[in-house]
């Protein structure tokens, strides 16, 4: 029982480290309260979404800019949806670094977009690592016999 | 001449020298030169004369300059200059100079090159006449002199034939001598005829030799003859075959043996004035030879003589004899070319210049000058070549000629050379040929340039200077006159580069403004949403139970800043939005009372937290709202038009004056009334030197006591645009004592029956006997509230603390009280079985005088319980009354309870629910149940903004701008949101009726609940309210989501789901209004048959709830269709049916021109991602109510 205790320890603080750097906010916690009985999986399902929903965004994106005449219309779009997707899971440093991604759209800033196109995929794997060792973490606590501790 | 009458005809044509005389004769060139130089002075007079008319001109137009340069001069202290168009101008200048420059200069040359190239031309024309007649003259003297030679010398040898013939065959010596002597006479006869020969020479055959000689240099006329003795008649015959053989030249000088004998003679008559000498040979004249005569035709060549310094022409003739065949004699004519010398010298005497004459070979035959023709060597004199002439002119002139042409002189041309430099002057040259059979002639006259184009020169060159001078001080006053011309102008243009300048920095300085508005309100924006969550997880943090007391105390304080930063940021929000001219104003009925209280109401939380009452006093013919500082230092914020100002304002009272159906509206004509506010304080007041900056945005009266005060300064700023817009005007005005006065004035329209409104509020009081306890605090707020009720006739006592109403009670209620008997249910059937005519009393209590701190407020209670069957007890709440002491209210029966402040609404609505009551109470009274009032729990909460909830920072909001701006409802408030105040309070009422009733489904374990311990059953209440709002608020509703983003797809679906509601998600507008369009489809068809289907009833019940999607939550940004189009799409397809379903935005954009976007394609609502559960059940509820 101690070596769950332990996972459960370790979990708790690496969930917490996650808000404190900054990764994730108030609207995982949503996420999380969200999830019951008749949604075990739900924040797993929802970031999995969202991992999903983001690399074809961030695809789309490098694709576009890549391009010799740059649609910023449309990169501004796809950034749009990246910042609405990753706020709803509340992975709030994706979020910035989008909000400033429109920015340089609006200005039709090429390299200032490119530059934010790799601060997002940087941020996004980043937050993708975390999350996914979370899921891992909450996946050797359910294993080991404990629930996972709510926040 | 011919020529030379043409060239001046030509220039008579050209018109330029009217005046020239035509006939230019030859002697007279100066006077066609006079002429051309007068002409030519007149013409220069003539452009001075233009060019003076031109400086007056400019000189008039100068002065004018100068005038307005004065002006300008004026004007340019206060313009800076302009680099950039100084420039400009300076190019301009200089380039008009430039082009002045040229053009000047190219009338100069042209004026200058026609004057001086026709002139030069028609004086060459002249000039070439001249010298051609010049050289004539010599040439024809010269030909002359040789025709008259030959002329001469042909007479000599006819008459020599005539007489040789006449004496052919001399047989003796003395015909032979008689032959020589006629032959001496007749040569002599012609000799004396012609003086200008120098000799004539016959020579015999037989070699006897005859000459005369004239010496011209010694006037000596001489005859030379040879000694008869050494020739013999015979010889003739001899020597006839000989033929021509035997003569030669040495026959003569080499026969030494012959003796020359000369005989000076009289020149006149030819008489023999001396005697004869022999003399040597070498003194002898010319002798023509028969060598001279090779092939027996006439000859004549230039010879010298020792007696002559000219040369001499002699020509030489054979004699024939009667029958041709042989020649015997050779007659030889000398002429000296002396007169053509002394011809040339005189022409050259009077035109000046040199002329020579050469033979073909070069040889100088006459010259004009004095030098000498021939060079003296050691065989005698020799002719010259003309290069070795001594005149330097000569000389010269022969070198040049030699040098141009060298051997190769053009014979048959004749040479004309101008320009030609001999030593350092330019001479004319031209040559002309004379050719002459056996002598050809070469003639070359060289004349000085100075001598006929002289004076030409020297007034084309003056001619030149004067022009060239004119045209600089032409040129100098036209660059002076276009610097002082465009010197206006480029003031002008620099003035106007300046307004330029300053309209484009103005310019910009408003699109950096409006871009810095932009920015604030984007800010405002991006700080809303965290604002907002702050606040919300503050509420969780309030709902949670485990905080203690201070954690609670420091997290409400907490929440509190929050809420004020919000509303510093909403007011930014008002700011750009009135700014960029968004804010549209809806003209509108309302109420005006009611607004006040909702005002009241609002502020009132506020005010209790300053320590400040505020009171509502509606009095007849003005209202007046009064509210005033107890304690001085505290602050009371009177309104939204004050809010900036507020901290500078303790103690403040604001007027309200409605200038209503009197005077002012006599003067408005169309139902136009003016209502004036007043704002009234008695703080440290406005500098009169502010009270028009304090108008501005980010303008604070001091600035100093921002630090002190807080506020952004926005809050004037944002009233005087409304109240602008809404046709009024506001300004401070003087007042006497401390403080400010603020006034401001609307111009409204009145409604179309005036006597309409107002009347809801009537309450009957008559026919209820109502008697009043008002037992409160404030004094002022008391006694108006009594003086209203007392106008309507209700009794009314006033108590202002506890000991004053246990007296007042104690005074008025004790009799009625002693009269009962002990039992509480006894006596007030009692009371009742009396009748209906004992009056109602109402005890209104304020909380406050209570004594809460400590508890002795429960004993309070319970002495009050004493009066609670005589009296209806109601309480008026602080907003932060503990739930203990509520609880502890309704436990014991004090269900009435209002919150702060009071005015006459609440009064009323207290009354009614009394009266309500007692009705009630009747009825029960005679069914004999008696425990339902207790259950009744009429809590009037008019507060809600202030109950502590996420979204009422949201609500305070709107509700700020409907108090700004009541009588032009915005636009985005769509009139079926029904989103006045009074709609809120209809909708909360409604919730917290609703929250009530089912309290009333389980009365006894709500009160059993209650009876336990009540703070903890509030609590619990509390959470199980909320709780409650969360799990089931929703159930029952069928909500279709369009939402492209997966993520927030799930979200959304799972969030909604968990309150109970049914969701359908579909990924696009296409697809969202395709799936409205199937179940419209389907409900319709189902409506056509509504037999088959078991809901039938409720379908004709009904219609509207047929609709499968009782809302509808609407992504604004997804492919294929966005949210605004499929919003368009299905309000279009509705049009038809009626049917009208609810649509929520749900936008990531947090603009508020966003929402007003949203809200024109006819959504009905607008919620931020990310999505905030409260906000949007609040909203889904509100919207969804109204159709249920």
């Amino acid at each position: 029982m101690d070596g769950v205790i332990l996972l459960q320890k370790q979990l708790v603080d690496y969930s917490t480290s996650l808000y404190k750097e900054g990764f994730l906010d108030d609207q995982f916690k949503q996420l999380q309260q969200l999830q019951d009985e008749s949604n075990p999986d739900f924040v797993v399902e929802v970031v999995y979404l969202f991992f999903e929903d983001s690399e074809r965004l961030l695809n789309e994106l490098s694709k576009t800019l890549n391009q010799q005449i740059v649609d910023f219309k449309k990169v501004d779009a796809h950034v749009h949806q990246l910042k609405g997707s990753s706020s709803s899971i509340g992975a709030q440093r994706v979020q910035k670094v989008c909000i400033a991604f429109r920015n340089y759209c609006e200005e039709q800033n090429t390299e200032g977009c490119l530059r934010c196109l790799q601060l997002v995929k940087h941020e996004y794997s980043l937050v993708k690592n975390k999350l996914e060792t979370m899921f891992k973490l909450e996946k050797q606590v359910l294993a080991a016999g404990g629930s996972i501790p709510m926040h | 001449m011919c020529k030379l009458r043409h060239f001046d005809a030509q220039e008579d044509a050209m018109a330029h020298a009217a005046s020239n005389s035509p006939s230019v004769t030859f002697e007279s060139p100066p006077s066609s030169f006079r002429a051309m130089g007068l002409w030519l002075r007149s013409y220069v007079n003539r452009i001075l004369a233009s060019a003076n008319s031109c400086r007056r001109n400019r000189s008039r137009c100068c002065k004018r300059t100068f005038n307005r340069d004065v002006e300008a001069e004026e004007l340019q202290d206060t313009s800076t200059v302009c680099l950039s168009s100084y420039y400009s101008v300076f190019m301009v200048r200089l380039a008009i100079m430039v082009m002045l420059a040229i053009l000047i200069g190219m009338l100069t040359l042209l004026t200058w090159h026609f004057t001086k190239v026709y002139t030069q031309r028609s004086l060459d024309t002249l000039a070439y006449g001249l010298r051609f007649e010049l050289l004539q003259r010599p040439m024809l003297r010269m030909w002359n002199i040789i025709n008259s030679t030959v002329e001469i010398t042909t007479a000599q040898v006819k008459l020599s034939e005539y007489v040789i013939r006449r004496y052919s065959k001399p047989v003796n010596q003395a015909q032979q001598v008689e032959l020589y002597e006629v032959m001496r006479d007749v040569t002599w006869a012609l000799f004396a005829s012609q003086r200008a020969l120098s000799s004539i020479t016959i020579n015999y055959r037989n070699g006897f030799v005859q000459a005369f000689h004239r010496d011209h240099r010694s006037n000596k006329t001489s005859y030379i003859y040879s000694d008869l003795v050494n020739y013999s008649i015979n010889g003739y015959d001899a020597d006839t075959l000989s033929s021509h053989q035997g003569w030669n030249d040495q026959s003569i000088h080499g026969n030494m043996s012959a003796i020359w004998y000369r005989q000076p003679l009289d020149p006149v008559t030819g008489e023999k004035i001396g005697k004869s000498s022999p003399i040597p040979p070498d003194e002898l004249i010319n002798i023509a030879g028969i060598s001279q005569i090779p092939d027996g035709a006439a000859s004549w060549h230039v010879a010298v003589s020792k007696y002559t310094d000219s040369p001499l022409l002699s020509a030489a003739l054979p004699v024939w004899d009667s029958s041709k065949e042989s020649i015997v004699a050779v007659v030889g004519v000398t002429t000296a070319l002396y007169s053509v010398g002394q011809l040339m010298k005189e022409l050259v005497g009077f035109h000046s210049g040199h002329i020579y004459l050469t033979s073909q070979e070069g040889w100088l035959l006459a010259t004009s000058s004095n030098t000498p023709l021939l060079m003296n060597s050691t065989t005698g004199p020799k002719l010259m070549m003309a290069v070795d002439s001594e005149d330097r002119v000569i000389r010269s002139g022969a070198e040049w000629l030699q040098r141009v042409y060298g051997d190769k002189f053009p014979l048959n041309d004749e040479v004309h050379i101008e320009n030609a430099r001999l030593g350092h002057q330019l001479y004319y040259i031209d040559s002309f040929f004379l050719n002459l059979k056996r002598l050809p002639m070469v003639g070359v006259i060289i004349i000085p340039r100075k001598y006929i184009m002289g004076k030409v020169d020297e007034r084309a060159f003056k001619t030149l200077v004067v022009l060239i001078s004119a045209s600089v001080c032409i040129l100098v006053v036209g660059c002076v006159c276009i610097f002082v011309l465009t010197n206006g102008v480029s003031k002008e243009m620099k003035l106007r580069a300046e307004l330029i300048s300053h309209l484009d920095a103005r310019r910009k300085a408003e699109a950096s403004s409006n871009y810095k508005s932009q920015f604030l309100a984007n800010m405002s924006h991006e700080l809303r949403t965290p604002m907002a969550a702050v606040i919300g997880l503050l509420d969780i943090l309030v709902c949670d139970d485990c905080l203690t007391n201070e954690q609670y105390a420091n997290v409400t304080q907490i929440r509190k800043c929050s809420t004020a930063l919000l509303r510093l940021l909403n007011n930014i929000l008002d700011l750009s939005k009135v700014e960029s001219g968004k804010l549209v104003l809806e003209e509108t009925e309302f109420d005006l009372g009611r607004e006040l209280e909702g005002l009241v109401d609002m502020f009132s939380v506020q005010c209790i937290n300053h320590n400040v009452e505020i009171i509502l006093d509606l009095s007849a013919g003005h209202v007046i709202l009064r509210g005033w500082s107890e304690n001085p230092n505290s602050v009371l914020s009177s309104g939204k038009c004050s809010i900036s100002q507020k901290d500078s304002w303790p103690g403040q009272k604001m007027k309200l004056k409605l200038h209503g159906s009197h005077g002012k509206r006599s003067l408005k004509k169309e139902n136009k009334m003016v209502l004036w506010f007043e704002v009234d304080d008695t703080g440290c007041g406005i500098d009169p030197s502010k009270w028009e900056s304090v108008f501005e945005s980010f303008e604070q009266a001091d600035p100093s006591t921002t630090r002190l005060h807080g506020g952004t300064g926005l809050g004037l700023c944002i009233v005087r645009t409304l109240v602008n817009k809404m046709g009024g005007e506001i300004k401070v005005e003087k007042k006497n004592g401390p403080g400010a006065l603020m006034r401001l004035y609307l111009i409204l329209s009145t409604p179309a029956d005036p006597n309409g409104a107002g009347k809801h509020c009537q309450f009957k009081f008559k026919e209820h006997k109502l008697t009043m306890l008002l037992a409160l605090n404030g004094r002022m707020g008391r006694s108006t509230m009594a003086q209203w009720l007392q106008k309507n006739l209700v009794h009314t006592y006033e108590a202002s603390e506890w000991n004053e109403l246990t007296q007042t009670l104690q005074e008025h209620f004790k009799a009625s009280y002693m009269h009962i008997p002990p039992g509480e249910f006894s006596e007030s059937e009692q009371m009742h079985t009396q009748g209906i005519s004992i009056s109602v009393v109402v005890i209104v209590i304020d909380i406050g005088l209570l004594e809460l701190s400590t508890d002795i407020w429960r004993e309070q209670l319970a002495y009050l319980d004493k009066y609670s069957s005589i009296a209806k007890f109601a309480w008026i709440l602080n907003h932060d009354t503990p739930n203990a002491i509520k609880a502890e209210l309704r436990w014991r029966g004090h269900l009435l309870m209002v919150s702060r402040p009071l005015y006459k609404a609440k009064i009323v609505q207290i009354l009614e629910a009394v009266i309500k009551d007692q009705q009630m109470e009747l009825q029960k009274y005679v069914t004999a149940t008696i425990e339902g009032n207790l259950n009744e729990c009429h809590e009037i909460d008019a507060i809600h903004s202030w109950t502590p909830s996420s979204d009422d920072s949201d609500k305070s909001e709107h509700d700020d701008l409907r108090l700004a701006s009541p009588f032009y409802r915005t636009p985005n408030a769509s009139p079926s949101l029904n989103r006045t105040p009074n709609g809120h309070h209809a909708e909360f009422a409604h919730v917290r009726y609703e929250e009530n009733a089912c309290n009333k489904k389980n009365p006894g374990q709500t009160r059993e609940e209650e009876q336990q311990s009540p703070i903890t059953c509030l609590k619990e209440r509390e959470t199980v309210r909320i709780s409650m709002d969360e799990q089931s608020s929703l159930k029952g509703l069928r909500i279709l989501l369009a939402e492209d983003t997966p993520v927030l797809q799930r979200v959304a679906t799972i969030m909604l789901e968990k309150l109970g509601a049914k969701v359908v998600a579909v990924g696009d507008g296409l697809q969202a209004v395709e799936a409205l369009k199937f179940m419209l489809h389907s409900s319709e068809l189902r409506k056509e048959s509504p037999v088959e289907d078991d809901n039938s009833e409720i379908i004709t019940a009904n219609g509207l709830s047929l609709l499968p999607y009782d809302l509808i939550l609407m992504d604004c940004q997804m492919p294929k269709m966005d949210g605004y189009e499929a919003t368009k799409a299905i309000r279009k397809s509705e049009l038809g049916s009626g049917s009208h379903i609810p649509i929520v935005a749900l936008t990531a954009h947090a603009m508020s021109c966003d929402e007003a976007k949203c809200l024109e394609v006819g959504m009905d609502a607008y919620l931020t991602k990310p999505i905030d559960r409260k906000l949007m059940v609040s909203t889904i509820l509100s919207l969804t109510k109204r159709t249920a």
